[in-house]
């Protein structure tokens, strides 16, 4: 759908509403997904839909609907369901009223639709994966994976005059080589897919799984680890997750509690999210029509900005930064051969997986490695060693890096820039059997 | 709604089809949310759509739309067998095994004594706003988050084999946390009517305001307990926790789909292979697993999957031992099974049906056996109740479970509140060590809202029953080392 078609539709539907105030949003878009395992495609898809929310208010009572039927008849409905629940409940106390049309005022320039990728045709990634699939064969290993594509769009207006629209696209491949006792895994996230090479990908992961077999034990303790940008993402993801809540950061339900303004990692540390950013553009508006924050949350390691919700923010005299559209972690110039040529005993991480907060309030997160966990002697790669788990503070990690590698792209919920890391005392606390 | 379905199969087949399947599928949702003593938000949505999926020659296609309209449906089964021939340059030498299933002409329904859509919202706001007063007004606690669902999902399903099915589940949950603040940290105390296929029934039975007090309690006795110990302890774990417990190391390791490499690249694979089948001990003779997709309430129960295949009931462990998995139609050759055991879903008329887990759980004991008995039988332990942090490893091996509340065992009385306990294990030494199990009179069945798998991802539903049960000597506390 274009801006014309569902901005005028928005319109329409604000015609329909009664309520003191509306917000009108249209999300949607086609997402296809072509997967591979053993060689074959295993499964093949393709889903188009829209998502046509209404939120409706009256006085401080308010109430949503939403529905994928863009039917005259179900957009009337979807008006009167929202209106009935807001007519029906208490006032919030939370309540904001739209945004004005000054908002969009704040929306950043974003670069992140690609004709070409919107059209891409199942034949073009059952190609590019059926001749990936056949060179990891012929090396005598399994390949499995995905190949996805897609467009998406979101579309806002409301009563107070605001309109809004924002587009995408994005492909990406990640694939994982198998052989009968290791793997390896690597991946591409572009929102072009003229930057997508799944036979390039599937190299990458040929050559960890090939390294991977035959891994031995290796007792858990600390070590210095060198992670990819993806087992990095990861860990951050955690933390942007829940944590940067400013009302539960305010109340003292989260770790960043009295924390703002001060050091809560390593001096090198430097997160922030830009919407605009070419190499991991984000939406430029989120929720209501709220323009995606251009912001520091962590400067040279100092906690400069947390996650503040419309209502939040007025109350606490700060400025409505809703949540990141993209989070990018400025890196250093250490390439992944000169971090391994610096280590004299550790171990190098291909990614992670089933990261999850053992203690919120610490912050202390557990999880796996997987896809390849290297052991390394002498500056060099020595062994494949069997998977461990880890127990960690992210935050306390990022104030034992060593070196930092230049940023990458990322990030499976989110757009994410993010360079590998060397960290000293990575804490493994157990092993796995494979 | 039949009759679309059935031109989307008759599309397909007639562009080169050798199997089709049409579903049309409604899918309605409300969460009432509720923060402290404020009503936060009430949701209303409702999903639309269908989705067509084929085989021709010899691979997998599917496309859906939300326009349920002839012309598009047509449009849709015409992509759909495009994509399958896409898929047609790299396809399985062996080809697709699709297992035969009889064809039914069938309807079912969740049974509902009271629709949850017809409860005024007014009603499930006063609920959630009087247990938020409740919890509050215990000392120490700041924070209460409560939330009611309730889903509707209408689902007409066609085959190119003959079968047309029509099911209409009801899905009905509440839950509430209590958070309690001091000037150090913050503890969550959680309660839940658990989500199961019911009407608002299910809603009051359960004695979410009178438990709120209590709820409360536990989360601020959390702030000054006593940490976890580290070493070896008997847990008892209640049905509360060990759903999750099951979830997680037995119920995706005896999917078939991941255990043959199939979801590899995602949810990962198993250690439970297929040349172990009828040989792996799982774990200790009392471990009898059962898969029940006809058991009344259970969030998997509908009659039949998305295969079109009639709900079953079976072992998948029996007295310890791999005895069966989880299947579908594509994969059950693979164990020499001739029948799928009908464990293929979709989230939504926009997803491909893969396997989900069934509604899976612990057999109870056969002995006659109480919680108190239990605990009376156990010398250092520790007692669990609810799901905290959860992870494992890809082949569902290496796993670390927390837990939502901890009790101290010693000298068969349960005594004071522990905090952040965590325990380690490997699947099979884990459930191994497992010696006792509470009779039926005990046995609870949980569901689960938010399992994710599948890529793109999806969300699938599930029940996982059990009785209390008590596992030796597992390492405890290793978290914080």
């Amino acid at each position: 759908m274009n801006e014309a078609e569902a901005v005028g539709l928005l319109e329409k539907v604000l015609g329909l509403a009664a309520a003191d105030a509306t917000v009108v949003t249209l999300e949607g878009g086609t997402q296809a997904s072509t997967r591979l395992a053993d060689n074959a495609i295993t499964q093949n898809s393709e889903k188009s839909n829209s998502v046509l929310t209404v939120s409706c208010a009256y006085g401080r009572s308010h109430g949503s609907a939403s529905t994928e039927d863009l039917g005259e008849g179900s957009l009337k409905a979807v008006v009167e369901t929202a209106q009935a629940i807001a007519k029906r409940l208490p006032a919030d106390p939370e309540y904001m009223p739209p945004l004005d049309a000054n908002e969009t005022k704040k929306y950043a320039d974003v670069d992140a639709f690609f004709a070409e990728t919107a059209g891409l045709e199942p034949l073009a990634r059952a190609e590019q994966l059926a001749a990936a699939a056949k060179m990891v064969a012929g090396k005598g290993l399994r390949l499995s994976g995905a190949y996805l594509s897609g467009d998406r769009f979101e579309a806002v207006a409301n009563s107070a005059g605001l309109r809004g629209f924002h587009r995408s696209t994005e492909a990406g491949v990640h694939l994982t080589a198998l052989g009968e006792t290791g793997s390896g895994w690597a991946e591409k996230i572009s929102n072009s897919a003229a930057d997508i090479d799944a036979n390039e990908v599937a190299e990458r992961a040929l050559k960890i799984a090939e390294a991977a077999q035959d891994p031995t034990d290796l007792a858990p303790g600390k070590y210095t680890v060198i992670m990819s940008p993806a087992a990095i993402a990861e860990m951050l993801a955690f933390l942007f997750w829940g944590g940067f809540e400013a009302k539960a950061v305010d109340e003292g339900r989260t770790f960043l509690r009295g924390k703002l303004g001060t050091k809560i990692c390593g001096e090198e540390t430097t997160i922030g999210s830009d919407p605009a950013d070419p190499r991991c553009p984000g939406a430029s508006f989120q929720e209501e029509g709220l323009a995606s924050p251009t912001v520091a949350w962590i400067e040279h390691g100092i906690l400069r900005n947390l996650c503040y919700s419309r209502f939040w923010a007025s109350k606490q005299g700060k400025e409505a930064t809703g949540r990141p559209s993209n989070v990018i972690m400025q890196g250093g110039e250490t390439s992944l051969d000169e971090m391994i040529a610096s280590t004299e005993k550790g171990l190098l991480i291909t990614r992670f997986w089933y990261i999850r907060f053992v203690d919120p309030m610490m912050p202390l997160v557990t999880g796996m490695t997987r896809d390849g966990l290297f052991s390394i002697e002498n500056g060099a790669v020595a062994q494949a060693v069997k998977h461990m788990r880890f127990n960690e503070d992210p935050l306390d990690m990022l104030r034992r890096v060593a070196l930092m590698g230049r940023p990458e792209r990322t990030g499976e919920y989110i757009p994410m820039l993010i360079p590998a890391l060397k960290v000293r005392d990575f804490n493994f606390t157990s092993t796995t059997k494979f | 709604m039949k009759d679309l379905c059935l031109h989307g199969v008759e599309v397909a087949k007639r562009r080169g089809a050798t199997y089709a399947d049409a579903r049309i599928v409604r899918l309605r949702n409300q969460h009432v949310m509720t923060e402290d003593e404020r009503v936060a938000d009430i949701r209303e949505s409702e999903s639309f759509g269908i989705g067509v999926r084929v085989i021709v020659d010899g691979a997998w296609g599917f496309a859906a739309s939300a326009r349920v309209e002839r012309g598009e449906i047509e449009r849709v089964a015409a992509r759909a067998v495009d994509i399958a021939r896409a898929s047609g340059l790299a396809k399985a030498p062996e080809g697709i095994h699709w297992a035969e299933e009889a064809a039914y002409d069938d309807v079912f329904g969740t049974p509902v004594e009271k629709d949850p859509f017809t409860v005024p919202l007014e009603e499930k706001a006063a609920l959630l706003l009087a247990i938020g007063k409740e919890v509050l007004a215990v000392k120490g606690v700041k924070k209460c988050h409560a939330r009611m669902h309730f889903r509707r999902e209408h689902r007409h399903l066609a085959t190119s084999e003959g079968t047309l099915v029509e099911s209409d589940t009801c899905t009905s949950g509440a839950w509430y946390q209590a958070t309690a603040v001091d000037d150090t940290t913050a503890k969550d105390r959680y309660f839940e009517a658990p989500p199961r296929n019911a009407g608002y029934e299910h809603i009051e039975n359960t004695p979410l305001l009178a438990e709120a007090p209590r709820v409360g309690e536990e989360a601020v006795a959390q702030l000054s307990a006593k940490p976890c110990p580290v070493g070896k302890k008997d847990l008892v774990l209640h049905p509360s926790h060990l759903a999750l417990t099951m979830h997680e190391s037995i119920g995706h390791a005896t999917e078939l789909d991941r255990v043959l490499g199939m979801e590899e690249s995602l949810a990962g694979s198993s250690f439970a292979t297929i040349d172990q089948l009828g040989r792996l001990k799982y774990g200790s003779p009392l471990m009898n697993i059962v898969c029940d997709n006809t058991m009344p309430g259970g969030l998997a129960t509908r009659g039949y999957d998305d295969d079109g295949v009639k709900g079953q009931k079976w072992h998948v462990i029996k007295d310890g031992i791999l005895v069966d998995y989880q299947t579908g139609r594509e994969v059950c050759h693979a164990i020499g099974a001739k029948r799928s055991r009908g464990s293929c879903r979709a989230d939504s008329w926009a997803s491909i049906p893969i396997i989900r887990q069934s509604n899976i759980g612990l057999a109870p004991g056969t002995e006659p056996l109480t919680l108190e008995e239990l605990i009376a039988d156990t010398k250092d332990g520790i007692y669990i109740e609810g799901m905290g942090s959860f992870s494992i490893d890809q082949k569902r091996q290496n796993f670390q479970f927390g837990g939502d509340c901890f009790w101290e065992i010693k000298n068969g009385k349960k005594g004071a509140i522990l905090k952040d306990v965590t325990y380690q294990a490997i699947t099979t030494d884990f459930w191994g060590s497992l010696d006792a199990v509470c009779d039926e009179r005990f046995w609870i069945p949980v569901g689960i809202m938010n399992c994710g798998k599948g890529d793109p991802m999806q969300v699938a539903q599930m029940t996982h029953g059990s009785a209390p049960a008590r596992f030796r000597q597992i390492s405890v506390g290793g978290a914080r080392k």
